[in-house]
């Protein structure tokens, strides 16, 4: 890629939701600030440097792209695919409404889509929409002033008990938890009701914890009931404190059935039999 | 209990950068580019998958809205290639909220710009399991059958002897019923119902 100056862009809109046109707006706004970086937005391709492209690429937007990077004088005429949409399709890659010629239909590894289809692109800025800062650092890579980042990764999961021999080969490893495997994957589905993704794992691995603690003594209900209740007091947040009551009263519940289940399949099946 | 810090308390120690310098009323304009940030930590930045932890079992692809994970399947190698492309990530988090082994992780990169797409790929490639009897790859791979075996109470492999059976295919598990079947006196059903179709001539009052 050319090292620019000062880049002046035209930017054009090729079937986006307006989310990616509305970042765009906030980039040129007080603190973002592109155009100290002498990025300037032009209404006319002609007096463009760069075209910034956001969207899937509509049928119906398809020349108009064409022409407008046509218009454009032959040196450097740089594109830039805001957004998810602009740089594979997006979420809407398979629609009928979209103008996509890849051979796999947008399923390949590459997950071919959206404006490169007529135009080539020199620089993709995922993101649903991308942050301004994730534009700003697209434009700095074309100034050169940020380096890039990314790198494409292979890795090889082995199967258990296979130790690894190359850089990319990876051991397959079951963290330990203080209670059985079973216990926590249920757990951790349930809490998906009280708790959304982001306080799930922290919550849960405070709360096997505690039980890890509870286990020890004579009488894990009440020494569980004790500790959660310490926590419960400690704790501010109280859809943390719900979410640790919950996972209480569900852990006791799981404990009852899973120890019930094996003593009646015990009775079902007195004999070992298989196929 | 130091982990479980909630939601508004991390938003808390998180600030932006400026507000160590000049007051948080300060009308400035980031440096951004010149200098290093981060973002705040609940920001959806790309996810990541552990290689460690995964096992493979496409929970995330049947999640994913806009095919960012895709599940290759290679079955005379013997090998499945879950892909992730960053390029058609929409980063709605919902693999990270389905992954049963917590392989897939939340991350705050949001420095994700490229000239190249190949540079958003991430490939794991796994193992598939081996069926001896029949010679045959199995739809599952060998450390989601090692992750069943952690799951499962070891009541549950002994009443259905699952042991002898977990590392065949389908259609192995098949014929070997039919023989059990065929070897059982009393049987309800005749022995061609389970072989396969009748001969025509036959047909449906032949024999009972």
């Amino acid at each position: 890629m050319p090292r620019l100056k000062s880049v002046w862009v035209y930017h054009v809109d090729a079937g986006s939701c307006n989310g990616c046109d509305i970042e765009v707006l906030d980039v040129l706004s007080p603190y973002y600030d592109i155009e100290r970086l002498g990025v300037k937005v032009v209404p006319n391709p002609r007096h463009a440097d760069a075209l910034f492209i956001t969207g899937p690429l509509t049928r119906q937007t398809r020349i108009m792209i064409r022409k407008a990077y046509e218009a454009m004088p032959p040196k450097p005429r740089i594109v830039v695919a805001i957004g998810t949409c602009a740089s594979s399709g997006g979420i809407f890659y398979n629609s009928y409404a979209l103008y996509n010629t890849s051979p796999q239909r947008g399923r390949d590894r590459l997950r071919s889509g959206g404006p490169e289809m007529v135009v080539p692109i020199d620089l993709y800025i995922p993101g649903c929409p991308p942050s301004p800062e994730e534009i700003l650092y697209g434009v700095a890579q074309l100034l050169g002033i940020k380096e890039k980042k990314m790198k494409g990764e292979y890795w090889v999961a082995l199967p258990p008990e296979e130790k690894p021999s190359k850089e990319n080969e990876v051991e397959f490893k079951i963290p330990d938890r203080p209670i059985p495997l079973r216990y926590w994957l249920t757990l951790r589905e349930e809490l998906r009701r009280v708790v959304g993704y982001y306080d799930r794992d922290a919550v849960l691995n405070d709360f096997i914890e505690l039980v890890g603690k509870a286990f020890e003594s004579e009488n894990p209900r009440e020494n569980l009931r004790d500790l959660v209740t310490g926590y419960f007091l400690r704790e501010k947040d109280s859809r943390i404190k719900v979410a640790m009551r919950f996972l209480e009263n569900e852990f006791w519940r799981l404990y009852e059935e899973y120890n019930t289940l094996s003593r009646s399949l015990r009775e079902k099946y007195p004999l070992t039999a298989g196929v | 209990m130091a982990e479980a810090i909630s939601y508004t308390e991390k938003l808390k120690k998180w600030n932006r950068f400026e507000a160590e310098k000049f007051s948080k009323k300060a009308p400035v304009t980031t440096p951004y580019p010149f200098i290093e940030v981060e973002k705040p930590p609940e920001y959806r930045g790309i996810p990541h998958i552990n290689p460690e932890k995964c096992i493979g079992c496409g929970a995330c692809v049947n999640a994913c809205p806009p095919d960012a994970l895709i599940m290759e399947w290679d079955k005379e190698h013997g090998v499945k290639r879950l892909t992730y492309n960053a390029a058609r990530c929409i980063r709605c988090a919902r693999c990270i909220e389905v992954c049963p082994t917590g392989a897939m992780e939340p991350t705050t990169r949001f420095e994700v710009a490229t000239d190249n797409k190949e540079d958003l790929v991430e490939v794991v490639e796994h193992r598939l399991a081996y069926c001896e009897e029949c010679g045959e790859y199995l739809d599952f791979t060998e450390r989601q059958i090692e992750y069943v075996r952690n799951i499962l109470p070891k009541e549950i492999f002994d009443a259905y002897a699952l042991e002898d059976r977990i590392k065949l295919t389908q259609e192995e598990k098949m014929r070997r019923t039919v023989a059990k079947l065929r070897e059982t006196e009393g049987n309800v059903y005749p022995a061609f119902v389970l072989a396969g179709k009748p001969e025509k001539a036959s047909g449906k009052g032949g024999e009972k």
